[in-house]
C-alpha cells in the first residue's frame, strides 16, 4: 500500500512537520505513524465526505467579490497543524502581553495621551489612522476595556520563532471554523486522534460569555447580552449564528435595535428588553447613522449615545481601529515597555513606515523584495507580493505610495512555516500562520487554546486570507 | 423574544409546510390520474389553483404541471420557492434553531435546488415528492423533538398549523359541489392525508357529506379545520397568557371565532351551506386570521 506520507517532501522553509534530518519532529511523531498506515484513496474519501458534511451544516461564507453572493466552504484540510504545550505557553503569554498593551494604549489615547504629549509615538500618526474615532475621545467605556476580543496573527521564521505578523483589534473572525473543524475531524477522521489528547476549543463561547459579562456596565444587576450582526450577507455571518448559540445570546440585527434616552432595547414579542452589553461584528463606520456613516442601514441610531452615557458595553469598544492601524503596528513593542514596564515576549516582523522619508526610499528602491500592505486594511486585500508581482503593478504601488505614504508599510518577505498539506498528489508542505484570540475584560486576558491555523492551499504562496484562496486545518494545542 | 425572529420562525414554519401538502397533493393526483384518465386534466388545473398559481392557458398535462407547481423559481408560490423562502428564513434566525433542525431544512433546500424537472425526468415524479414530503414531515418532527417548547416553538406551531388549515381549505374549494364521484372525494381525502384516518374513523367508504364533515370538523385529525384552529387558537393563548375561551388581542378574537364555529357545526350545517361555499369561507376566514397574527405580533413598528 502506499500511504499518503509516503512522497511527503519537506518545504525549503521552518517545516512543522518535519525536523531538519527529515524525520518527524517528537510532538508529530504519532500523526506520522498513524498517517503511513493510510491509503491515499482512503484520505481522498474522507476529504468528499468531510466536504459534504460542511456544506450540509452551511458552515460557508459568502465571497464579497462574486456578485451572486455564492456561499463557500472554506476548504478544511484533514492534516491537524499540532502545537506543543511548551510552544503554547510562549504563544499564550506573547499575545495576553501584547493585548494589554495595546488596551493600555487606547485607553491611552482616547484618555490623558500621555504616550503621545511623552513623544511615545508621533501624534500625527495616531490622528491620521482612518480608525481613530475622534468622538470617542474622552468617552470611558465600562472597566476601561476596549479590546475584549482580539486575533493576534503570528507566523514563524526560518528559525521556527514565532513572530507576530498583524494585531486584530477590529471585529476578527474565524473562531467558528477553529469550532467546528474540531467537531468534524472529530466525527470523520477519529483515528488521527490516536496518541494525542489535545485541550478542548469548544469552551470558546462559554469563555468569552464571562469576558462579555464581566464587562457589563456596573448598574447592570443581570446584563443581558446581545451579538449584533450585519445580517444574513455577511461573510462570517455562520460564525454570528454559531456563537449566539452556542453562548445562549440573541443574534440581533440593527433593525432589532433602538434607543431610547440612551438607552438600548431589542424589540420582542413581549415589548422592549434592555440590552446592557452587545458583542458586535459591525464596524464602527456602520455603527451608528449619527455619528458615523449617514448611510449605514446596519447600525442603531442613537447607540453612540448610549455608549458614551455608560448604559451600553460595546465589544469592541468604538475607535480600537487605532490599534491595529499597520501603521501603529511597528511601535506596539515600544507600548509593552512603555505601558507594562516589560520585554515583548513576541517580536514583530520588520517594517517599514512609508509616512518616513528614508524609509519611503529604501521601500520605493526594494519593491520586487518586499511585502506593501496598506495600514488600513485586512483580510488580505490590497497587498503587493513583491516578489511574485509584475513590473505594472509594482509601478502602481510606488504611484500610490508617493501620494499617500501614510498610507503604506512594507516587510521584508517572511517565508512563513510550512505544513503537510492534502494536495492531488498526496501531502504536500504548504504556509501557514496562526490566530489565536484573546479575550480581555479588566486587566485579565483569557487566550483559549482555540486558535485558528490557516493555510495558502496554492503551492509557494504565502498568503493564506480565506478571501484569497486560503484554506484552515484543525489546531491541536497540547497540555504538556 | 425578538419580533423579526418570531416572524422568521412563523413563516419558516409556513412555507415547510405548504411544500410538504403540495408535494403530497402532486404525488396523489399523479399517482390516480394513470387510471383515471377521464378525469385527470380538471384534477391538474385543479391544483395551479389550490397552489395559487396561473394556469397555463392550454390545458397542463402531469409534466406540465409538476414543472410549474414543483420547479417554477419565478412563482413564490411553487415547491422550489416555498422550501427556498423557508430556508432564508431558516439562516436569518439560525441562532434560535438546532443543529438538527437547521441540517434538516438545510439539507431539503440542497437537495431542491440541485434538481430540475429534467433531472427528475417522467418516472421521477414520485420519488422526488415523497423525498420532499417525508423531509418536511421530519422538521416538523425534528422541531418537535428538539426545540424547547416556548414562545418561539408557539410561532412556529402557528405557522405550521394555520398553512395547513388554508390547504386544507384550498383543497375543499376545489371541489365542485356538483362534483361528487366518491373517487373525486377518495382523492381529496388522500390529498389531505385522510384516507385511513377517515376509513377507521367511519368504517365507510368516502361519502361526500361524511368526508367533507371529516375534513371539516374533526375534533381529532390533524389535518381537519377545526383541529388545526384549535392548535392556532392554543399556541395564541400560550403567548398571551390570557384564559381559554377568552381573548387578549385580534389574532385571539379571529382564532377563538373560527375555532366556535367549528366546534358547534355539525355536518348538516355543511350541506346547507354546502361544500364550496363553506371552504371559501373558511378559507377567507383564516386569511383574516394571519393578518390579525402579523398585526399583534410582526408590526413594522415596535410597539411601546
Amino acid at each position: 500500500m502506499r500511504s499518503i506520507l509516503d512522497r511527503y517532501a519537506p518545504a525549503p522553509a521552518f517545516d512543522e512537520f518535519a525536523a531538519a534530518d527529515g524525520q518527524p519532529r517528537d510532538h508529530y511523531a504519532p500523526l506520522a505513524a498513524t498517517l503511513a498506515g493510510i491509503s491515499s484513496a482512503d484520505f481522498r474519501h474522507r476529504v468528499t465526505t468531510v466536504n459534504s458534511v460542511l456544506l450540509q451544516r452551511g458552515v460557508t461564507f459568502t465571497v464579497y467579490a462574486d456578485a451572486r453572493g455564492t456561499e463557500r466552504i472554506l476548504p478544511f484540510d484533514l492534516i491537524p497543524r499540532i502545537i506543543s504545550g511548551a510552544e503554547w505557553d510562549v504563544i499564550s503569554r506573547g499575545v495576553a502581553q501584547r493585548v494589554r498593551a495595546l488596551n493600555a494604549f487606547l485607553v491611552d489615547v482616547y484618555g490623558d495621551q500621555r504616550a503621545l504629549r511623552e513623544g511615545i509615538i508621533p501624534r500625527e500618526l495616531v490622528f491620521s489612522s482612518q480608525h481613530f474615532e475622534r468622538e470617542a475621545v474622552g468617552v470611558r467605556p465600562p472597566h476601561d476595556t476596549y479590546v475584549h476580543v482580539s486575533g493576534i496573527d503570528l507566523v514563524r521564521d526560518a528559525d521556527g520563532t514565532y513572530l507576530v505578523l498583524e494585531d486584530n483589534c477590529r471585529t476578527p473572525s474565524g473562531i467558528s471554523y477553529v469550532l467546528e473543524n474540531r467537531d468534524v475531524l472529530k466525527r470523520a477522521f477519529p483515528r488521527l486522534f490516536a496518541g494525542y489528547d489535545p485541550l478542548p476549543v469548544d469552551d470558546y463561547p462559554r469563555r468569552l460569555r464571562s469576558a462579555l459579562l464581566a464587562s457589563a456596565p456596573r448598574n447592570a444587576l443581570e446584563p443581558t447580552i446581545a451579538i449584533l450582526t450585519p445580517g444574513i450577507y455577511n461573510s462570517a455571518y455562520f460564525e454570528h449564528t454559531l456563537l449566539a448559540r452556542r453562548m445562549g445570546v440573541e443574534l440581533v440585527e440593527g433593525s432589532d435595535l433602538f434607543v431610547r434616552d440612551n438607552v438600548v432595547y431589542m424589540k420582542t414579542t413581549r415589548g422592549p428588553a434592555r440590552v446592557d452589553v452587545i458583542y458586535r461584528r459591525v464596524d464602527d463606520d456602520y455603527l451608528d447613522p449619527l455619528y458615523f456613516r449617514g448611510d449605514s442601514a446596519l447600525g442603531v441610531a442613537g447607540i453612540f449615545d448610549a455608549y458614551r452615557a455608560g448604559n451600553v458595553t460595546l465589544a469592541n469598544a468604538v475607535g480600537t481601529g487605532v490599534a491595529d492601524d499597520k501603521a501603529i503596528y511597528p511601535y506596539v513593542p515600544t507600548f509593552i515597555r512603555y505601558y507594562l514596564g516589560e520585554e515583548p515576549i513576541l517580536q514583530n516582523v520588520p517594517t517599514f513606515d512609508c509616512s518616513d522619508a528614508a524609509q519611503r526610499q529604501h521601500v520605493l528602491g526594494r519593491l520586487d523584495q518586499l511585502v506593501v500592505k496598506r495600514t488600513a486594511a485586512s483580510g488580505g486585500y490590497g497587498m503587493l507580493m513583491g516578489p511574485m508581482s509584475t513590473a505594472t503593478e509594482r509601478a502602481d504601488f510606488a504611484d500610490a505610495i508617493r501620494a499617500n505614504p501614510r498610507d503604506f508599510i512594507a516587510q521584508p518577505v517572511v517565508t512563513l512555516s510550512a505544513h503537510p498539506t492534502v494536495v492531488d498528489e498526496g501531502l504536500a508542505p504548504r504556509h501557514i500562520d496562526l490566530r489565536p484570540f484573546a479575550l480581555l475584560h479588566g486587566d485579565t486576558v483569557d487566550v483559549p487554546p482555540a486558535a485558528l491555523t490557516r493555510v495558502a492551499l496554492t503551492a509557494g504562496s504565502l498568503v493564506v486570507n480565506s478571501s484569497q484562496g486560503g484554506g484552515s486545518k484543525d489546531t491541536w494545542v497540547l497540555a504538556d | 423574544m425578538l419580533s423579526r425572529v418570531a416572524e422568521s420562525l412563523y413563516w419558516m414554519a409556513r412555507n415547510v409546510e405548504r411544500a410538504e401538502d403540495l408535494a403530497r397533493l402532486l404525488d396523489v393526483t399523479a399517482t390516480r390520474s394513470f387510471d383515471r384518465l377521464e378525469d385527470a386534466l380538471p384534477r391538474w388545473q385543479a391544483i395551479y389553483t389550490v397552489a395559487g398559481i396561473t394556469p397555463p392557458e392550454n390545458a397542463a398535462d402531469r409534466l406540465q404541471t409538476v414543472d410549474d407547481v414543483v420547479f417554477d423559481t419565478t412563482s413564490r408560490f411553487s415547491i422550489a420557492a416555498s422550501v427556498r423562502i423557508a430556508r432564508q428564513n431558516a439562516v436569518g434566525v439560525r441562532a434560535e434553531l438546532t443543529t438538527e433542525v437547521w441540517e434538516c431544512i438545510n439539507g431539503l433546500y440542497l437537495f431542491v435546488e440541485a434538481q430540475s424537472a429534467r433531472a427528475v425526468g417522467p418516472d421521477g415524479t414520485s420519488t422526488f415528492l415523497r423525498s420532499v414530503r417525508d423531509t418536511a414531515q421530519a422538521f416538523g418532527g425534528i422541531c418537535d423533538a428538539t426545540l424547547a417548547h416556548d414562545d418561539a416553538w408557539e410561532f412556529l406551531r402557528i405557522g405550521r398549523f394555520l398553512e395547513r388549515a388554508r390547504m386544507t381549505s384550498r383543497i375543499l374549494r376545489a371541489v365542485e359541489d356538483d362534483d361528487v364521484a366518491p373517487h373525486v372525494w377518495q382523492l381529496t381525502l388522500e390529498a389531505c392525508c385522510a384516507s385511513s384516518p377517515f376509513a377507521r374513523a367511519r368504517r365507510q367508504s368516502a361519502d361526500p357529506v361524511e368526508a367533507l364533515a371529516f375534513l371539516a370538523l374533526s375534533p381529532v385529525f390533524p389535518r381537519s379545520l377545526r383541529f388545526c384552529v384549535r392548535e392556532i387558537d392554543a399556541a395564541l393563548h400560550m403567548l398571551s397568557g390570557a384564559p381559554a375561551g377568552t381573548f387578549a388581542d385580534n389574532a385571539e378574537r379571529h382564532s377563538g371565532r373560527i375555532a366556535a364555529s367549528l366546534d358547534f357545526a355539525g355536518p348538516f350545517d355543511l350541506v346547507r351551506e354546502g361544500a364550496r361555499p363553506f371552504a371559501v369561507r373558511l378559507a377567507a376566514q383564516l386569511d383574516e386570521l394571519g393578518s390579525a397574527i402579523v398585526s399583534t405580533y410582526f408590526p413594522a413598528v415596535p410597539v411601546g
